[in-house]
């Protein structure tokens, strides 16, 4: 068996690749942590992301809800969102049929545009249409930016009951009621083998000849150029003629055929949309950002700040969100984890002070701390070019009532 | 004979030519090239598939693969642009050589062929995407008018002027008999769309948003809206120019097999 193996070094090499091969993972996210830490921080900040239900079948209903804020901190490197943006879903390929999708109760069939440090509430409806196992990311495409992905919610997608084939039935303005999943299917494939046997003919007249490459390379190379058309015979130039007018006159009659089959057709249509952001209530609560330190040995990110509640009721600090990351903060019991929600530290968020009385102005210190920085790769943070975070404060008064705010400023690495 | 003789060429040269030309009525030599001639179309129709789907899809990719992308401004102009300057270097070396005008005809045919073959395992088998929203479009009848424009005139200038021109007119009519449902219009959330448009929305692509379409773009809004056949004579005046100019490159590149000869 040794001497079998000895000197066969491309053995080894093949069975290196079977293993690679064989333990190779499906790939069931979108990249989310692949994205350049101050890209996610900075850019938008996702929050009450619900994807419901969880479990369904092939050709059920699928609804995503959130809320999101454009952020003021947006890197001035990165082309902006207040330019173009689509509201997309990250799905893999057209395993889910979007039928409805809002911003702000605007249907978001185009792109928009969002002006930052605003907010905006979202629903993309989806219908199930390939059964598996699917992380569910919103998403919004910014134009020359790039994708910024909402975290992932997995979805778990049964066959159907029936053996019945999918269908999307719409109907048109003219009242034919069809199915998107096979229309107009019949005359592509009609056509398209017309084409094919047509060209098949053209090439067979051409090349089933007694004389074809070489024989012909031979004769030009002794009649030369100027003599080289002496080839092409008589015959030859009907069948092209025949070919040239029957092309023509086939693609006149497709052309007046379509015409009359389909006289009322429009261009596809393109444009913007305009949304106008929503009124949150203000929580009264001014924040002032004095310092922020990164601390990549406790994974950790310290901030500093300057508050005043100038609300009539006390405010308790219960939530920080940066990156899709949520840090609890443990003393307040407030803020919902919705059922499949990932990227929650239930207990990441520590507050120096635990209530800001009416009035009053306090120095505060909020830790972020959990292996999320770790696991998300947040820790690139400190490789960025523009070293500056940003993200959300949510808090409540004594009512339970949730505001929230953004925040952002300069960051400092601490690598000891 | 003597008329080689006459060009230049060497004793060597001269006899082998003559040699050549006697075997063409030797039935064995004759059996021995067509089967040549089956390897040659082998290699070559490998290479026009190999090379026209890449270039194809680099350069024209999206405008063919989905359906809500080919309107009536920017698919016109860019599809027969994109065939045209692969089409023609290979017409002229094949039309030097061999004197066939099949080319046109073969790359279009390959491309139809190898697309569909790709719509339907990558876009359609492995990606979900159904046939009705990725199907390709055809250019065989475009192919076949340009290769019978050269042998009917015998001329790569008449060729130029008419093929080149028709190649670039009739994308559209051409594709029409099959693409016009798809641009039947329906009622939407309150919106017009095309059927393309809509499918275009609801088989989800997380990559390719809305805004990425390069549709309906640019500065062809006069003479009363008629954009399709404005559109179409300015693609048949691009079909002419840049079909000559590659045919030029073709007679560059077919003139580079002198330095081939001195390697040998």
């Amino acid at each position: 068996m040794n001497k079998l193996i000895a000197g066969k070094k491309w053995l080894g090499s093949v069975m290196a690749g079977l293993v690679l091969v064989i333990l190779a993972g499906d790939a069931l996210a979108h990249g989310e942590r692949a994205q350049l830490a101050s890209m996610r921080m900075r850019t938008v900040h996702w929050f009450d992301t619900k994807v419901e239900p969880l479990n369904i079948k092939v050709g059920d209903i699928v609804t995503v809800t959130g809320k999101l804020v454009t952020s003021e901190w947006w890197p001035k490197h990165m082309p902006s969102i207040d330019e173009t943006v689509f509201l997309n879903m990250g799905v893999p390929g057209p395993t889910f049929l979007r039928l409805h999708s809002e911003v702000n109760g605007v249907p978001m069939m185009r792109s928009t545009a969002f002006p930052l440090g605003k907010v905006y509430e979202y629903k993309t409806v989806m219908r199930a249409r390939v059964a598996g196992r699917y992380h569910v990311h919103p998403i919004l495409n910014v134009k020359d930016s790039g994708s910024l992905v909402d975290k992932g919610t997995w979805v778990e997608v049964a066959e159907a009951d029936t053996d019945a084939p999918f269908v999307n039935e719409v109907t048109t303005l003219p009242g034919e009621t069809i199915d998107l999943e096979t229309y107009a299917l019949k005359g592509v494939y009609t056509w398209h083998l017309i084409w094919i046997a047509m060209g098949v003919a053209y090439l067979l007249y051409w090349l089933l000849r007694k004389e074809l490459f070489i024989p012909r390379f031979i004769r030009i190379r002794e009649l030369g150029a100027d003599r080289a058309n002496e080839l092409l015979t008589k015959k030859d130039f009907v069948v092209s003629s025949v070919f040239f007018t029957v092309t023509l006159a086939v693609v006149l009659a497709g052309y007046l055929w379509a015409e009359n089959k389909y006289p009322i057709t429009i261009p596809l249509q393109t444009g913007l949309v305009e949304v106008e952001p929503i009124e949150i209530p203000k929580g009264g609560l001014a924040v002032e950002v004095d310092h922020a330190t990164y601390d990549l040995a406790g994974r950790s990110l310290s901030m500093k700040f300057q508050m005043t509640n100038n609300n009539d009721s006390p405010l308790r600090i219960g939530e920080f969100l940066t990156a899709n990351i949520r840090f609890l903060n443990p003393n307040v019991d407030e803020g919902e984890i919705y059922e499949g929600e990932e990227m929650v530290s239930t207990d990441g968020l520590t507050a120096s002070v635990d209530t800001i009385q009416p009035g009053q102005t306090v120095a505060v210190e909020l830790v972020a701390s959990d292996a999320l920085w770790e696991q998300y790769r947040m820790t690139g943070l400190i490789h960025d070019p523009d070293s500056r975070f940003a993200g959300m404060i949510f808090y409540y008064d004594e009512n339970g009532q949730r505001y929230f705010q953004e925040v952002g400023g300069a960051v400092l690495p601490n690598f000891f | 004979m003597s008329e080689i003789q006459e060009n230049g060429l060497g004793a060597v040269e001269t006899k082998a030519r003559l040699l050549d030309l006697k075997s063409l009525d030797s039935p064995k030599a004759m059996k021995l090239y067509r089967r040549f001639d089956g390897i040659i179309i082998l290699i070559l129709f490998m290479f026009l598939i190999l090379g026209v789907q890449i270039q194809f899809t680099l350069t024209a990719g999206d405008w063919d693969y989905w359906i809500d992308w080919r309107d009536r401004r920017w698919w016109p102009l860019v599809a027969p642009f994109s065939l045209l300057l692969f089409i023609a270097p290979f017409t002229y070396g094949i039309w030097a050589r061999v004197r066939l005008p099949i080319m046109a005809t073969a790359v279009t045919l390959l491309l139809c062929l190898v697309s569909w073959l790709s719509r339907y395992l990558n876009f359609h088998e492995f990606t979900h995407f159904p046939l009705s929203f990725v199907f390709p479009s055809t250019y065989i009848g475009l192919g076949i008018l340009l290769d019978c424009a050269l042998a009917i005139s015998r001329s790569l200038l008449v060729s130029s002027l008419v093929g080149g021109g028709l190649f670039g007119a009739l994308v559209y009519p051409i594709n029409w008999s099959f693409m016009a449902p798809y641009k039947v219009p329906v009622e939407f959330n309150g919106m017009l769309m095309s059927v393309a448009d809509l499918m275009g929305y609801q088989y989800i692509r997380t990559t390719t948003p809305e805004y990425l379409r390069i549709i309906e773009e640019s500065t062809l809004r006069t003479f009363g809206g008629s954009v399709t056949p404005l559109t179409a004579v300015f693609s048949a005046l691009c079909g002419m120019v840049i079909y000559m100019i590659f045919l030029w490159v073709g007679s560059w590149i077919n003139g580079l097999d002198k330095y081939t000869k001195r390697i040998v």
